[in-house]
């Protein structure tokens, strides 16, 4: 029984005297699927608008729906706030399909008899649905039996329904998915930007913080720093321990000054004072894209040592795919990949197995160059090195990724209407 | 980036409002299309300075009527088809889009109109731009970049300020355009009542709506940056009607003054003479190329978002065909519509352009009394609600285009 056949039924009492027309339909959220507990009604008596509560019903169904009692002994009862109507709050509502990261409607609800109770079991978001509530689903099926075919139905389980309420415009959005932690982050970003600033950080707010820093970085630099400002900074701090400092780096340059130091006052003094010198490069140079979480190894070291020495330290750095060996004064030397050193016997020391001809790049050097560096010696990450050959940080190739593809594959919306 | 939020708090203030800025401007600058242009010269063409009282009445009506759909856009972070799919249910959404369907066919077709008549200003047979051109909006709207289609285009509209030297330089009787600037004048025929239908038409459209209230939700604007954009919107009908107000100028000083009919594009341009001489029909052919390709690209894409979106239906740009069959579709059909009705031979430009702001005319109430409803609603609005100063205008708008064309129906009907 789908929720549009319902809304205009006529409501008789236990004789077949009119009671009044249904409106909409009342129900209890909480449970997986939530319970019909009442029908808003207008009366044939007093054209107002009561609630009949299911109690006081005998039979429901697509062409009437009967009282157990006769018309005069019917207890009506009123509208409380904060309870949910099916179509005025979840008709026509947005459902972010997290399968397919799109946005589509919800055209229907399906309700169904469970036991004794009747429950909202699917919402109907196909084209069946949207035919349904035009009144024209009869006409086209008359029309496509003739070619052996039906209007396909589109149906997701309420099961698979989360509500995200929000305190302004009181818009459902639902995920037909159970955890959005289970999704890929640049999924759950994708749906962050389609979705309005309201369910944005509803939605945002609900994420543990290891997703939301995995997200964060997958959105574009404004809609993140938006959202950074708007939840509340217990948990924004939680959210930016969990980063990367480059890319908190990034975020905090886009806030206002006041914010930024607010932040970098509350961060751990040792993350922040990394920030503060990321925060000073041009955000276009390699020392504005570089992450200062990287590894460097004295020359000396043997390849059994340096193994042991990543197993502690190698937690925090970015990338650990290649590592950089420097002299006495830190100034570079040479690079190892991680495949020479495990291939390495145990007691050669780090100068006799690396490479010495090691690319690098300069704090100043352009975002595109560095990202062209890159790219052309197909590099996993690049040395960014200061004028005397020290290492400042490592841009590695996932800041640079935007720039390396074509601009096609990154297109994003552009506008819409 | 919003680096520049570092900045001295004057320059960051000129620096957010440049950054939000375009909205209002591309609006505003789309809205002089090919029927823009059309509609204005006639009537400058036809009634002299007689309707500039109207076009002021009408640059406080556009300037609130956008204003709101720009508010609605950063309160609610919704599109108008959103907003009216959520609120009205199918049935009325349903009756939306067709409305607004019908409206930007005519549009579309306007347009291709412009494109033809600009086309054969330099001697280009229509039959051979028209298929060009539409293949060249398809293609780079759908595979190439918008952006770069939105400037290019854009850049093309400057011609239209030509105009405004134009119409200085034909040496108007300023007394006269004043007086009927701000002394309303009325006449119950029928080609007036027509005509004043579409000037209100052209300047206030459905589709910029729509269009309107879309870019500011994507470009992210939040009620607190909200004032910035307000500027922006307010300055772009200002814009849009100072050009406008040229137009009837330039045309009441040249054509009107002469008794010259404009019966094919060429009869327009000749506006433009006063400032560039043999130069005129150049410069308008490339004004209304410009304007009129910009706004089919944007009406096209714009109707293909919204009806998606109002039916949840998949769309984007970014998306392939097989995912957005009906987006593509849709955007694909309007194409094909807009541009055959044009490659019809014996069909005159000039009277197409005009009629499909007529038509956008009588069917604007509609889509404006939605946004009403919607504005006026606390639930979806807060304290953002429309002022009653606000409901007045907008309000008055719906009035007088359901009053004039009571009239027009009543004064077409009834031999004069």
């Amino acid at each position: 029984m789908f929720v549009s056949d319902l809304i205009g039924d006529p409501v008789v009492d236990r004789v077949q005297e009119p009671v009044g027309r249904v409106k909409d339909i009342i129900i209890t959220l909480g449970e997986t699927f939530p319970k019909v507990t009442g029908l808003l009604i207008k009366r044939e008596d007093n054209k107002k608008e009561a609630v009949l509560l299911l109690a006081e019903v005998d039979l429901i169904g697509p062409q009437f729906v009967a009282t157990k009692s006769i018309k005069s002994r019917i207890i009506f009862t009123e509208l409380r706030e904060g309870e949910v109507l099916l179509e005025r709050d979840i008709f026509d509502k947005q459902i972010v399909d997290v399968d397919g990261a799109r946005v589509i409607r919800v055209n229907d609800l399906k309700l169904a008899k469970v036991e004794q109770e009747v429950r909202l079991i699917a919402a109907d978001t196909g084209l069946t649905g949207l035919l349904r509530r035009l009144g024209m689903l009869r006409l086209v099926n008359w029309v496509l039996k003739f070619f052996g075919r039906q209007a396909p139905e589109t149906l997701i389980g309420w099961d698979h329904v989360e509500s995200l309420k929000t305190d302004f415009n009181k818009g459902y959005i639902a995920i037909p998915h159970k955890r959005t932690a289970e999704l890929h982050p640049a999924d759950i970003a994708h749906i962050i930007s389609q979705v309005n600033p309201d369910q944005r950080k509803e939605l945002f707010t609900s994420l543990s913080e290891k997703t939301a820093a995995e997200s964060l970085h997958e959105l574009e630099p404004m809609i993140g720093a938006m959202l950074l400002q708007t939840i509340d900074t217990k948990k924004a701090l939680g959210i930016l321990e969990k980063m990367p400092v480059d890319e908190v780096a990034d975020l905090l340059g886009d806030l206002p000054p006041e914010r930024t130091e607010e932040f970098l006052r509350l961060i751990r003094i040792k993350k922040s004072a990394e920030i503060r010198k990321l925060l000073k490069h041009h955000d276009e140079t390699a020392g504005g894209l570089m992450t200062t979480e990287f590894i460097t190894l004295p020359r000396s070291l043997t390849v059994e040592e340096t193994i042991n020495r990543l197993r502690e330290t190698a937690p925090s750095a970015e990338t650990i795919y290649y590592l950089y060996v420097v002299d006495e004064t830190e100034r570079l030397v040479g690079v190892l990949s991680l495949r020479n050193l495990i291939i390495s016997l145990p007691e050669k020391r780090l100068e006799e197995v690396m490479i010495r001809d090691c690319i690098t790049v300069t704090v100043e050097m352009n975002q595109r160059q560095v990202a062209e560096v890159i790219s052309k010696y197909n590099l996993l990450a690049v040395p960014v090195v200061d004028g005397e050959g020290r290492v400042q940080g490592i841009v590695t190739v996932d800041d640079v990724i935007d720039l390396i593809l074509p601009p096609v594959s990154r297109r994003k919306r552009q506008m819409l209407g | 980036m919003m680096r520049f939020l570092r900045l001295p708090k004057f320059s960051r203030r000129i620096l957010i409002f440049l950054a939000i800025m375009g909205p209002g401007i591309i609006t505003a600058c789309a809205d002089n299309d090919a029927g823009g242009i059309t509609t204005y010269s006639v009537a400058g063409a036809s009634f002299g300075y007689e309707m500039l009282w109207g076009l002021l009445l009408i640059t406080i009506a556009l300037a609130v009527v956008q204003e709101m759909c720009a508010r609605m856009g950063a309160v609610t972070g919704k599109g108008l088809s959103d907003l009216i799919r959520e609120n009205f249910g199918v049935r009325w959404t349903m009756f939306a889009m067709v409305i607004l369907l019908i409206a930007n066919l005519f549009t579309i077709i306007a347009d291709f109109a412009g494109i033809a008549a600009s086309g054969e200003i330099f001697g280009i047979s229509r039959f051979f731009f028209i298929p060009l051109m539409a293949g060249i909006i398809w293609f780079t709207v759908l595979r190439g970049s918008y952006k770069i289609v939105e400037r290019v285009f854009l850049g093309f509209c400057l011609a239209q300020f030509a105009y405004i030297f134009s119409g200085f330089m034909a040496h108007p009787d300023w007394s006269l355009a004043l007086r009927h600037t701000v002394v309303p004048s009325f006449r119950m025929d029928a080609h007036f009542v027509l005509l004043l239908i579409g000037v209100i038409g052209t300047t206030i459209t459905p589709w910029m709506q729509f269009y309107i209230q879309s870019s500011i939700r994507d470009k992210g604007i939040t009620v607190k940056q909200y004032k910035y954009e307000r500027l922006e919107v307010l300055f772009g009908a200002f814009l849009t009607d100072f050009v406008s107000f040229f137009i009837i100028v330039a045309c009441a000083a040249t054509l009107f003054k002469y008794g010259i009919r404009i019966e094919t594009a060429k009869d327009a341009a000749v506006a433009l003479g006063p400032l560039a001489g043999e130069f005129a029909e150049t410069l308008f052919a490339l004004g209304l190329f410009g304007a009129s390709t910009l706004t089919a690209s944007i009406v096209t894409l714009s109707s293909s978002y919204a009806i998606c979106e109002a039916f949840g239906w998949e769309n984007g740009i970014n998306k392939n065909f097989r995912e957005a069959p009906i987006f593509y579709g849709l955007f694909t059909f309007l194409i094909l519509i807009g541009a055959g009705v044009v490659m019809w031979p014996q069909l005159s430009l000039i009277v197409v352009m005009l009629l499909s702001q007529e038509v956008n005319g009588i069917l604007l109430p509609f889509i404006l009394i939605f946004m009403l409803i919607l504005i006026n609603n606390r639930r979806i609005m807060g304290k953002e609600v429309n002022s009653t100063f606000y409901n007045v205008i907008a309000g008055s708008v719906v009035a007088a285009l359901i009053l004039l064309t009571a009239i027009l129906i009543v004064t077409s009907l009834l031999p004069v």
